[in-house]
C-alpha cells in the first residue's frame, strides 16, 4: 500500500461545555429518538454524541395529526413535544443508550420554573448524563403561557433556576425567534451556563388553499432543514463573536460542507437533525467527510477552524 | 420509504406499500400521482435506481383457523392487500377481495386484478356511479356480504382494510357491529418512517398515540380512535403547544 493511501491520522476531538466529545457530530434532540430506533442503521458508537427528544416531568402524549409537513428544502413539525416521561427514560432509555461509547446529552424541558427544575435535579448525578440540554422554548403555564424563549427575563430566570439544580454541564438551546439572539447568549451565560445551542426551530405555518385548513393541527409548527441554514449559521456567528460559551451549531446540517461552515461560523460541534430523517446515517456521512476533508486540507485537529471564517 | 429524488425538494422518502416482489433487487409498487412526490417518481425513466429503506413497520397477521379473509381495498389501498392475497394464495388459502372506486376508471389496473383472480380471490366491484359492479360505496356492499353470512358451518370472515381513512373507519364500525376481527393499514404523514420522530401518530382508544411506521401499520380495527368520542380516557391526552400559539417544540 503506498503511503498516499494511508489516512493520516487526524484528530476529531473537541470540547464543549467541559465535555470531551471524540468528534464533533451529534444528532439533535428530536430528530434521533433515544437511539434504539437508529441502532439497526447506524453504529451508536462512532457518534460524538447524541441528544436525545426531550424529556419532562411526566408523560406527554403529543399533538394530533397532522403533526408534520413538508416544505421547500424543509419541514415544519408540531409533534407537541411527546415523550414518555422521566421515569421512563431513566428506566429503560438512558440503560439502553449507556452501553454505547458516545455522549449523552439530555434534553429537558417543562411548563414552569417547577417543572424545569424538578428534571433537572432528578437528572443530576446520575451516571451517563455527559450534560443537559434546555429547551427554553416552551410556554410558561404560570404567565399565561408566554413562552420563556422569546422573553429576555424569563429565559435568565428559567436558566438560573435549572442551574441552581444541578452541577451538570448545562447547555441552552435557543430560540432564533428573536430580535436579538446575542442579548438571550448573554443571558445564558450570566445564569451560568456552560454551552450553547444554536439553534431550535424557526416558527413557520402552511395553509392547505383547497380545504383553506392550516396543514398542521398545532396550527403552526417548527421549520427545520437546509432551508433554515443561512438563518442559523448567521445566529452561530453572531453569538460566537459577542459570547464565550462553546456553541452547538444546528440547523439544517446535510453534508459535511454544511458542518465545516458551521464550525467556520464559530461552532465547536454540531447536530445532525432533518437530515436523519432522509439518510439515517447522516451524521455518519457527516463525519467521514469532516476526515476527509481535514486531510485534503491538511488540518490536524478539528478544534482549530472554530470561528475562524476569514473576515477582513 | 421510497427516495423519489435526490434533491432537497421534495426532501422526504415517500412511504409505499409493497404490491409484490420481484427479484432480491426489486419490488412493485403501485402508485397514483397525487403530489409533488409521486409526480416525480412518475417522470422517472425505466431503469432508474432509486434509494428505499425498508421493510419497515409490522403486517398483516395470518387469519385464524376456520376464518376466511376478506380484503377490502378502496381509493389506492389495493396494493398491499395485493401482497398479502399473493401470501394467501402460497397457503392455498381462499379469500373475497371487495374492491371500492369512484368509477370503473379508477379501479385497479388490469395486472393487479388478474393477481386477485390468480391468488384464489373472488372478487366484488363497487363503483359509486355504477360503471361498474354494484354501486354505491364498497362499505355498503361489505356490509351486506357481512348480513348475510350465516352461522354453522359458515368460516368467520376476518376482515383486512386498506384505503382511506373515512373507509377504514366505516370498516372498523361494521367489524364491531358484527364482532369479527378487523387489521386496518393506517396512513399518516411521515418524516423518518423507523420511529424516532414522532410525526405519524395515530389516536388509539386508550388515550396517547402510536406510530403508523413503527407500531403499525397494521392495527386492529379496535385499537384506534377514530374519533373524539372513540377514547376512553380524553384527558390524558396532553396538549402541548396549544398552550402558546408561538411555542416550538425541541
Amino acid at each position: 500500500m503506498s503511503i498516499s493511501k494511508l489516512k493520516r491520522k487526524v484528530d476529531l476531538s473537541v470540547e464543549i461545555a467541559g465535555i470531551r466529545l471524540k468528534n464533533p457530530v451529534l444528532t439533535a434532540s428530536g430528530t434521533f429518538g433515544y437511539g434504539q430506533e437508529y441502532a439497526d442503521f447506524v453504529d451508536l458508537n462512532k457518534l460524538g454524541g447524541i441528544i436525545v427528544k426531550g424529556i419532562s416531568r411526566t408523560a406527554i402524549a403529543g399533538n394530533p395529526a397532522p403533526r408534520i409537513w413538508e416544505t421547500p428544502s424543509g419541514m415544519l413539525n408540531a409533534i407537541g413535544l411527546e415523550n414518555p416521561g422521566i421515569d421512563v427514560f431513566l428506566n429503560e432509555k438512558l440503560p439502553y443508550l449507556r452501553a454505547f461509547d458516545t455522549a449523552v446529552i439530555v434534553n429537558i424541558f417543562g411548563y414552569s420554573l417547577d417543572d424545569y427544575g424538578e428534571v433537572a435535579e432528578r437528572l443530576d448525578g446520575v451516571p451517563g448524563i455527559s450534560a443537559l440540554e434546555v429547551n427554553i422554548s416552551c410556554p410558561n403555564v404560570k404567565a399565561g403561557g408566554m413562552v420563556f424563549g422569546t422573553d429576555l427575563n424569563a429565559t435568565a430566570a428559567l436558566l438560573t433556576a435549572v442551574r441552581k439544580k444541578t452541577s451538570l454541564p448545562l447547555i441552552a438551546k435557543l430560540s432564533p425567534n428573536v430580535t436579538d439572539p446575542v442579548a438571550f447568549a448573554k443571558a445564558a451565560h450570566d445564569a451560568g451556563c456552560d454551552g450553547l445551542s444554536l439553534i431550535n426551530t424557526l416558527l413557520g405555518m402552511a395553509i392547505d388553499v383547497r380545504t383553506r385548513k392550516p396543514r398542521l393541527a398545532n396550527i403552526t409548527g417548527g421549520l427545520s432543514g437546509p432551508a433554515i441554514r443561512p438563518v442559523a449559521v448567521r445566529i452561530v456567528w453572531q453569538v460566537a463573536r459577542a459570547v464565550p460559551l462553546p456553541i452547538i451549531g444546528m440547523g439544517g446540517i446535510v453534508t459535511a460542507e454544511d458542518a465545516l461552515e458551521f464550525m467556520l461560523a464559530g461552532a465547536s460541534a454540531v447536530a445532525i437533525g432533518t437530515a436523519n430523517f432522509i439518510n439515517p446515517r447522516a451524521a455518519l456521512d457527516v463525519l467521514d467527510g469532516i476526515e476527509s476533508t481535514m486531510t485534503e486540507q491538511g488540518i490536524s485537529e478539528i478544534r482549530t477552524i472554530v470561528g475562524k471564517v476569514n473576515i477582513s | 420509504m421510497l427516495r423519489v429524488s435526490e434533491t432537497m425538494d421534495p426532501i422526504l422518502a415517500r412511504p409505499f406499500g409493497i404490491s409484490s416482489i420481484i427479484s432480491k433487487r426489486s419490488l412493485e409498487l403501485v402508485y397514483n400521482t397525487v403530489g409533488k412526490g409521486t409526480n416525480m417518481l412518475s417522470r422517472l425513466e425505466p431503469g432508474r435506481m432509486l434509494d428505499m429503506l425498508g421493510p419497515l413497520g409490522n403486517g398483516f397477521s395470518m387469519p385464524e383457523k376456520g376464518e376466511i379473509p376478506v380484503l377490502i381495498a378502496g381509493g389506492c389501498g389495493f396494493p398491499p392487500l395485493h401482497f398479502l392475497s399473493i401470501k394467501f394464495a402460497r397457503r392455498k388459502i381462499k379469500s373475497h377481495v371487495f374492491i371500492g372506486a369512484k368509477d370503473r376508471r379508477h379501479l385497479p389496473p388490469p395486472f393487479i386484478m388478474n393477481g386477485f383472480k390468480k391468488n384464489l380471490c373472488s372478487i366484488h366491484l363497487a363503483t359509486e356511479d355504477g360503471s361498474a359492479g354494484t354501486r354505491g360505496l364498497v362499505t355498503q356492499l361489505v356490509s351486506k356480504s357481512l348480513q348475510t353470512t350465516g352461522t354453522g358451518d359458515e368460516r368467520r370472515p376476518v376482515l383486512y382494510a386498506c384505503g382511506p381513512r373515512a373507509m377504514l373507519a366505516a370498516v372498523a364500525a361494521l367489524a364491531a357491529e358484527h364482532s369479527v376481527t378487523c387489521y386496518v393499514s393506517m396512513e399518516e404523514r411521515m418524516a423518518c418512517g423507523m420511529g424516532a420522530c414522532m410525526g405519524c401518530a395515530v389516536p388509539v382508544r386508550r388515550g396517547g398515540y402510536k406510530r403508523v411506521c413503527k407500531d403499525g401499520p397494521i392495527f386492529r380495527a379496535e385499537e384506534i380512535a377514530w374519533s373524539e368520542s372513540d377514547l376512553t380516557n380524553p384527558s390524558s391526552v396532553a396538549q402541548c403547544c396549544s398552550h402558546a400559539v408561538d411555542a416550538i417544540p425541541s
